[in-house]
């Protein structure tokens, strides 16, 4: 961990300064696993019990009983209303579930203040907020709120962790420019720099794609991918295009009318009987003419 | 609402209603008439002319009364479906749009100016002034894409703006007020049966008008881009109806004066007994207008434990509020509404913020040094000199104090309304906050007549607090950041200020000088109250410092500031008891109405200034300097006459307020 991290250029530009270890990656992290597409050994950090969410009478989750795992990427799939940013807004705790328990860590969602459950867990809205009037450097620097609270001092350290997320990002260039200026897939990099820069271990990201063209889509998941690897964090992200989850993630769930119809890694997802009952179209699948990776596409 | 109605409903529901209403309105007619003159008398009234002064008083007032009622309330439901069809918004009225406003502005400033204008026709002069407002509301709203919320605000504005114009001509001219405040009070009152001929006449030309445009009305029905690939000239059609509407509303400001609501909840109640189709709707609204009228009318007459007779248009705008209210909260814009316009305007910041913060403190000082120095005297213009200081300043001191802090609080609790909302046009004046302070010191002078300072600051609180918790009570879970907010706030504003004028007519004579404290006069500020309020403004707006971090983040939405652990209830409660006690005091110094806390941050931000505790200071500033100006003009323009500080800065705000509205995106 420790190796990966100092091989990442952003620790490279503060290595004249001293650092803290309450700034670098929390001591008591465990090292993450080399990518590999292995079954993770530690513990669910996110565990829920019959979880279900209604609106009314309409239930848009049935009971939902799942673990999710520290240090990997999850993927999120389903058809349109098929509960999928339904699943993150609770795990997130922007909305509470209608029955059943979610714990984070071992302990309810309930329990958690919520500066200390900010540290550990950051969200990204399907749809971002307009910034106005804001710099992109003080929307980043929003991102340490969890950490100096109302009051507190924004100091050094702080100070350091906007800069590494910006740089890590690559949002650098427009730090003094207003967010709004900034063409989707630049403002979609600011929002995930403010993630970032929240230090959180664990990311819930819904639909950060959705609205950018191939080459920025590509470039935002390898962004998300490369944080898992290097810092150890774990994801969970809503995507649209079960190929992009398929070459991203470490692990993938399928929702279908609000229940868990599978979950498994790329390959044993990506089958036709799979993505049939996932979507409800015949779909076939084939491998990636370089990669190999499998593809699927509609019958 | 209409999606929820089925098609397969029938009829019987509107006919069952429309009968027991009738039943109603029958039974207090009959009361009433038989207080006018005995039933046994009635056809020798009617066939042999005036032979008592029962008998007329029963041909010729009672009975027109009851018909100009129908055909006020027919013509009203009539204008509301035909503007909230055209423009897709179920609180689209004459009222809501400031037709009816500005037909009485028109009214009163001719029957002062130009009384020969008014011999030639009134109905023309108020014809004229409603389509102008409604052009302007129009083209204000247009580019908001004629939304609720840009058109509701647009005519909110011109309403209260007309409403400040109309009061300073009052002011201006004492000797002419019973005549001016013929058309306000929305009065049914008759003397003969000319008005009600034609107004008749008046109704009936809108009534084929509005027949010949059901077709392509119904069509506007679609979206706009629908409407014009199926072939309809859709600005044209607009345009029709709106004017038609905009003529009914003229013609019933210049016969009766104003009634407000009728066009809201006549339209509302047949739709949800089931008329469906605009045929339907054009049908039975103007039936239910006309009924729900014709009860209300009959009604307050009935009401004798009061002093004096409520105007029915105070009545209805009474009852209407909370309708308006109920709309707002299950009103669903249609479709999705683009959250980040393609195009949104970005400001440039200021390259220097702090020396732009700096640069409005010191005209803030600046406009306080010269409102004491500089004023009109009995000699012409003149700057204090030294034997003139001890004699003027004690008298110029506290007003400006009392201005320059109020203007201050207003401004702060506008900023941090609208960083908390995400809206810029959140205000403490658009949301009824204001409103709601005053309706708690008008409550407390008619239960205790205490004009006590820290009862009457506490009382205001109250009612600040009270508007504020409804506000964010009734939107519920569907958070603070949404155009319903302000519909809301626009309701409980219209539902305030209604019940303060049902208060205020009652005749008691303490309403003078609620009147003068409700239009925002500084002339009865003192040296004491003055320093106390400047004190209090500091101290409040100090501490309001401390959550510049929540500031901050708070614009950018519920889901984010959440996702970040800014704790949700404790930083709403924390803020809202901050905008409470500021908009408080403001309104016990200014009234409730001024535009202030609209105005204030909008030119901190023109100004380039972002920061959250720039802004807090810029904007007390720049409140500050304008309500001293407002205070200043108000004070010399008309000298030896005063136009009251918060009239004064409503006259200012309002059209800047008009502006910031037309460049503000969808």
């Amino acid at each position: 961990m420790i190796a990966v991290h100092l091989d990442s250029p952003a620790v490279d530009a503060h290595q004249g300064q001293p650092m803290k270890p309450s700034f670098m990656s929390p001591s008591s992290r465990a090292p993450a696993p080399p990518f590999a597409g292995g079954p993770a050994a530690d513990a669910a950090s996110f565990e829920l019990n019959g979880v279900t969410f209604a609106v009314g009478e309409r239930l848009l989750l049935e009971p939902l009983t799942l673990a999710l795992p520290a240090r990997r990427m999850v993927g999120l799939i389903g058809h349109n209303g098929s509960g999928k940013s339904t699943l993150l807004k609770l795990l997130a705790r922007q909305q509470p579930a209608a029955s059943g328990a979610i714990r984070f860590e071992g302990r309810a969602l309930k329990d958690w203040g919520d500066r200390p459950f900010a540290r550990k867990v950051a969200y990204l809205p399907q749809q971002t907020p307009p910034a106005s009037g804001l710099l992109v450097k003080e929307l980043v620097a929003l991102g340490r709120y969890p950490w100096h609270g109302a009051l507190g001092r924004f100091g050094a350290a702080d100070r350091a962790k906007v800069d590494e997320a910006m740089e890590l990002t690559n949002v650098e260039p427009f730090a003094d420019r207003l967010v709004d200026t900034l063409s989707g897939g630049e403002r979609q990099r600011v929002w995930l720099a403010m993630l970032v820069a929240q230090d959180a271990e664990y990311l819930l990201l819904d639909e950060p794609i959705s609205a950018l063209d191939v080459a920025h889509q590509i470039e935002v998941l390898s962004l998300v991918h490369r944080l898992t690897q290097e810092r150890g964090l774990g994801v969970v992200v809503v995507l649209h295009d079960v190929n992009m989850a398929a070459r991203f993630c470490d692990e993938i769930l399928a929702l279908h009318s609000g229940r868990l119809v599978a979950r498994g890694t790329p390959e044993t997802i990506m089958t036709p009987e799979q993505l049939e009952t996932v979507y409800g179209i015949a779909m076939g699948v084939m491998p990636h003419p370089e990669t190999r990776q499998p593809i699927s596409y509609v019958r | 609402m209409a999606e929820r109605a089925l098609p397969s409903r029938s009829v019987a529901p509107l006919a069952l209603l429309a009968g027991a209403l009738a039943c109603l309105a029958l039974a207090l007619t009959a009361a009433t008439l038989e207080a006018a003159l005995p039933a046994r008398l009635w056809w020798a009234a009617l066939t042999s002319h005036g032979a008592t002064v029962p008998a007329l008083i029963f041909a010729d007032v009672a009975l027109p009364r009851v018909v100009v009622s129908w055909i006020v309330g027919a013509g009203l439901a009539l204008a509301g479906v035909l503007l909230q069809q055209a423009l897709r918004n179920p609180l689209a009225d004459t009222t809501t749009l400031g037709i009816s406003a500005g037909a009485y502005l028109a009214l009163a400033a001719a029957s002062l100016f130009a009384p020969a204008l008014l011999a030639a026709g009134q109905e023309a002069v108020a014809l004229a002034a409603s389509l102008a407002v409604a052009a302007i509301v129009l083209a204000v709203a247009r580019r908001g894409d004629l939304s609720p919320v840009a058109l509701i605000l647009a005519g909110l504005t011109l309403s209260l703006l007309c409403g400040s114009a109309a009061a300073v001509l009052t002011v201006l001219n004492h000797d002419y007020l019973s005549t001016l405040f013929v058309w306000q009070s929305g009065s049914l009152v008759q003397n003969g049966w000319g008005p009600t001929r034609r107004l008749a006449v008046a109704l009936a030309f809108a009534g084929a008008a509005a027949a010949a445009l059901s077709r392509p009305l119904m069509l506007l029905e679609l979206a706009e881009s629908q409407g014009r690939a199926l072939g309809l000239r859709v600005g044209a059609a607009r345009a029709a109806a709106v004017a038609v509407a905009a003529a009914i509303g003229a013609a019933c400001v210049s016969a009766v004066g104003v009634v407000g609501f009728i066009g809201i909840v006549a339209p509302q109640i047949a739709q949800r007994l089931g008329a469906r189709t605009l045929r339907q709707k054009l049908t039975w609204a103007p039936a239910f207008g006309a009924l729900l009228l014709w009860i209300a009318d009959q009604g307050v007459q009935h009401l004798a434990f009061l002093r004096t007779e409520i105007p029915v248009g105070s009545a209805t705008a009474l009852l209407g509020a909370p309708v308006l209210l109920l709309i707002v909260l299950q009103h669903k814009p249609r479709g999705v509404r683009n959250v980040r316009p393609a195009t949104a305007p970005v400001r440039p910041r200021a390259r220097h913020p702090r020396r732009a913060v700096v640069a409005l403190c010191a005209l803030f000082a600046l406009s306080a040094l010269v409102a004491m120095g500089l004023g009109r005297t009995m000699t012409g213009w003149g700057w204090l000199s030294a034997d003139t200081a001890g004699l003027v300043l004690p008298w110029r001191a506290p007003r400006v104090i009392a201005a320059g802090s109020a203007g201050a609080m207003l401004a702060v609790a506008g900023l941090l309304l609208q960083r908390m909302t995400g809206n810029p046009m959140a205000s403490p004046e658009v949301l009824g906050v204001s409103s709601g302070a005053a309706l708690g010191i008008v409550i407390l002078l008619f239960i205790v007549a205490d004009f006590s300072q820290p009862l009457m600051i506490a009382a205001a609180a109250g009612g600040a607090l009270a508007a504020l918790l409804l506000i964010v009570g009734l939107n519920g879970r569907a958070g603070l950041a949404v155009d319903r907010l302000l519909l809301v706030g626009v309701a409980l504003a219209t539902g305030f200020s209604a019940f303060a004028a049902v208060l205020l007519t009652s005749g008691d004579p303490r309403s003078a000088i609620l009147l003068a404290w409700l239009s925002g006069s500084t002339y009865r500020a003192t040296l004491a109250g003055a320093v106390a309020a400047a004190l209090f403004a500091v101290v409040v707006i100090a501490a309001a410092g401390a959550t510049a971090r929540w500031l901050a983040i708070l614009p950018l939405g519920p889901a984010t500031a959440a996702a970040i652990g800014v704790p949700a209830r404790a930083s709403r409660l924390v803020l809202l008891s901050a905008i409470a006690a500021l908009t408080a005091a403001a309104t016990m110094v200014v009234g409730p109405l001024s535009f202030i806390g609209l105005l204030g941050p909008h030119l901190v931000r023109l100004a380039g200034i972002e920061r959250p505790l720039d802004q807090l200071m810029a904007a007390a500033a720049a409140g500050g300097a304008l309500l001293v100006a407002a205070d200043w003009l108000g004070r010399n323009l008309f000298f030896p006459w005063e136009v009251p500080a918060g009239l004064c800065a409503a006259l200012i705000g309002g059209p800047v307020c008009l502006a910031l509205l037309r460049g503000r995106p969808a």
